[in-house]
């Protein structure tokens, strides 16, 4: 029972990052209505300014996380600027193959600049432990949940209080009436693209601290990422955080429970996107 | 004017002496194995710079990276034999890789020298292949050296549980079987786990291994595996008396971290080893890169450049099967100790280079990898059990 509920805390915290991650996928997704392949290249940003930041000038990775959503929202809303916006009326296999090379293009970027060692960084808290009775939390994944959990509020109480945020979701609903009412699907575009780039440049700053940066870091979260948003339902921001922990939880209990199910951890998420675009296809049937 | 038509023969005669030889290098440049494949290039170009001041010898290396992934590698190789069109070909450091590379090799035969590739799966996929040398030792010598080393923490310090994480690939899983029973029958509880590399996600394994309380977590994996494997143990509250790890390198900065203290792990050179042959390595790597390397898949490239120039000079061609005769017949110190090849232990490739005597046990101890096993190569005792353990 003990085994059990480590293991449920192990995967809650996880879902934490999770989370994070997929809601900038899903809002690049339910808003602009672009696949972004290049969405864990934010991710890497973040990881890597982290590094940076810690390697040259000591600074803490907590400090980093303001400064890593600013210029991950910069960065995304330039490739939206950029890239994206020229292709928002062009077929969808068009867009994902502009942010396909965008991917290929920023982990070749990383690996020309940094090359591809594993850096890490090493705070002093890096394995600090919470011991709640015969239950071990790490610091840094419960700080990392906790700090998932207040940013995922924090947007959406910025999506559901604010006027700016009404007027994303007016466009994600419908992308010509909010035109009607004086609503700058433009400015709502760039302004969704911008912070789903944060959101996946805070996340790179915990994994930093919780992995390690390398060019490749990003890739295995996008892969999670849309895992979990068919889970809850393309561009469905209310749908991602218990997705996020369907999938955190079904790897901890399939790491734990399944004899050499450590190595079966990958095949967890190709399984529940399996299942969910099946569900979705039988529903809709 | 007689002196320069004289200077001017001596240079035609020396260059008409000289053995030009182009050789491809096919190495993990990125991905997982990326910091032993660049460890082994600097290795490989200091002793190529080397070999070409000599004047013997010309060796044009052409190199590709393999990116530590067979989908990448097979057409990097197929490059170097169809576009380069290379004799010889220096690489096949990771496992799996290298077993994904048997083919096209038996396919071009190409003189292959192989830097690591120490699954014995990847012995089986070269049998009979008559230009395969196999310098790194076998995963059976890994695993003799490993043993001796858990037979004396057994004995002097009387562990007697080990818990082991495997990366799923061939490099972590071959002979995994074996290895258990090994342990057991130096007296060891055994429990092993798989997990994916890179995947970071260590936590349910280790919280499952908590039950069990090991003496030992014993690790075969990446450099991705071990920050993530250090912290996520402390985590967990899993307190092992000793985490010995395996992998083919260590990530950079790793020895800087306080989570690397106490940990332990293996080893087939150190830059503090005494021998001749080591110490002039060190100091030509020093004055060529700048820094000193703990690498030792740097001195492994070196050897293998060392061997093969050694082998053309007195071969006197660049005919690959000459060159093979001589590199079979050859006998050399290096930084590892002395060099020659014999037929593996099973019996299925023709030249092995080293086995398990060049393999020592290090310890991180405040930022610095010290030799601790076996005694005559120890410079510091064993920190036995670990901070880990102890805090």
């Amino acid at each position: 029972m003990e085994l059990f509920a480590q293991t449920l805390l192990n995967g809650v915290l996880m879902a934490g990052v999770y989370a994070l991650v997929a809601t900038g996928l899903a809002l690049s997704l339910g808003v602009v209505g672009i696949v972004n392949f290049a969405h864990g290249e934010f991710l890497m940003l973040g990881a890597y300014l982290s590094y940076l930041l810690f390697a040259f000038r000591g600074v803490d990775p907590l400090l980093s996380l303001g400064l890593a959503f600013l210029a991950a929202f910069l960065v995304g809303a330039l490739t939206y600027h950029g890239l994206i916006r020229p292709v928002l009326k062009a077929p969808e296999l068009n867009q994902m193959l502009l942010t396909f090379g965008l991917s290929v293009f920023l982990q070749n970027l990383a690996l020309l600049l940094f090359g591809a060692d594993t850096r890490v960084v090493a705070p002093p808290y890096q394995a600090a432990t919470l011991a709640l009775g015969p239950f071990f939390l790490g610091a840094v994944p419960l700080g990392a949940f906790l700090l998932s959990l207040a940013l995922l509020l924090l947007l959406q109480l910025f999506l559901t209080r604010s006027r700016l945020g009404l007027a994303v979701r007016a466009v994600a609903q419908n992308r010509l009436a909010p035109g009607l009412l004086g609503i700058e699907a433009e400015a709502v575009y760039l302004l969704a693209f911008g912070l789903s780039a944060a959101l996946a440049g805070v996340a790179g700053v915990m994994l930093s601290v919780m992995l390690y940066a390398s060019p490749t870091v990003g890739f295995l979260f996008t892969l999670k990422s849309f895992a979990i948003v068919a889970l809850a339902g393309l561009g469905n921001l209310k749908g991602v955080i218990p997705a996020a922990l369907v999938l955190a939880l079904a790897e901890a209990l399939v790491s734990t429970y399944v004899p050499g199910g450590g190595g079966l951890v990958e095949a967890v998420f190709f399984l529940v996107l399996f299942l969910a675009l099946v569900g979705r296809v039988w529903r809709a049937a | 004017m007689k002196k320069l038509l004289v200077g001017l023969a001596l240079m035609v005669g020396s260059a008409l002496a000289q053995t030009q030889l182009k050789v491809g290098v096919i190495l993990p440049l990125s991905g997982p194995s990326a910091v032993a494949g660049k460890a082994a290039l600097n290795g490989i170009q200091l002793a190529a710079d080397e070999a070409n001041a000599g004047g013997k010898v010309r060796l044009e290396l052409v190199v590709v990276d393999d990116g530590t992934d067979p989908s990448k590698a097979v057409p990097a190789f197929t490059k170097l034999m169809t576009v380069d069109r290379v004799d010889i070909v220096i690489g096949g450091l990771a496992s799996g890789v290298t077993f994904a590379l048997s083919g096209p090799v038996k396919q071009y035969r190409p003189l292959f020298l192989a830097i690591g590739a120490a699954s014995s799966v990847v012995e089986q996929a070269f049998e009979g292949y008559p230009l395969f040398f196999h310098y790194h030792p076998w995963d059976y010598h890994n695993v003799a050296a490993a043993l001796q080393f858990f037979q004396y923490l057994n004995r002097e310090h009387g562990a007697k549980k080990v818990a082991i994480l495997y990366e799923d690939g061939p490099f972590g899983s071959a002979g995994i079987k074996v290895y258990q029973e090994q342990l057991k029958k130096l007296g060891y509880e055994v429990q092993a786990e798989p997990y994916k590399t890179g995947s970071g996600q260590f936590t349910p394994i280790l919280t499952r291994f908590r039950a069990f309380r090991p003496d030992i977590l014993y690790w075969i994996g990446y450099d991705v595996d071990a920050l993530p494997i250090a912290a996520q143990t402390r985590q967990v509250g899993l307190r092992p008396k000793l985490i010995y790890g395996a992998p083919p390198s260590w990530p950079v900065g790793f020895e800087k971290n306080p989570l690397s203290q106490d940990v332990v792990g293996m080893t087939a050179w150190l830059p503090t080893l005494t021998n001749l042959e080591s110490r002039r390595f060190v100091e030509a790597y020093r004055k060529k890169y700048g820094e000193v390397t703990e690498e030792y898949m740097a001195p492994m490239g070196y050897v293998i450049v060392k061997s093969l120039a050694l082998a053309v000079e007195r071969a006197g061609s660049a005919d690959k099967n000459r060159i093979a005769e001589a590199l079979a017949s050859l006998t050399m110190d290096t930084p590892f100790g002395p060099l020659s090849f014999k037929p593996s232990d099973t019996g299925k490739t023709r030249y092995q280079g080293f086995g398990p005597e060049i393999w020592l046990q290090i310890q991180y101890i405040q930022g610095t990898r010290r030799p601790v096993f076996p005694k005559e190569k120890a410079s510091v005792p064993l920190r036995y059990p670990g901070e880990y353990y102890l805090r």
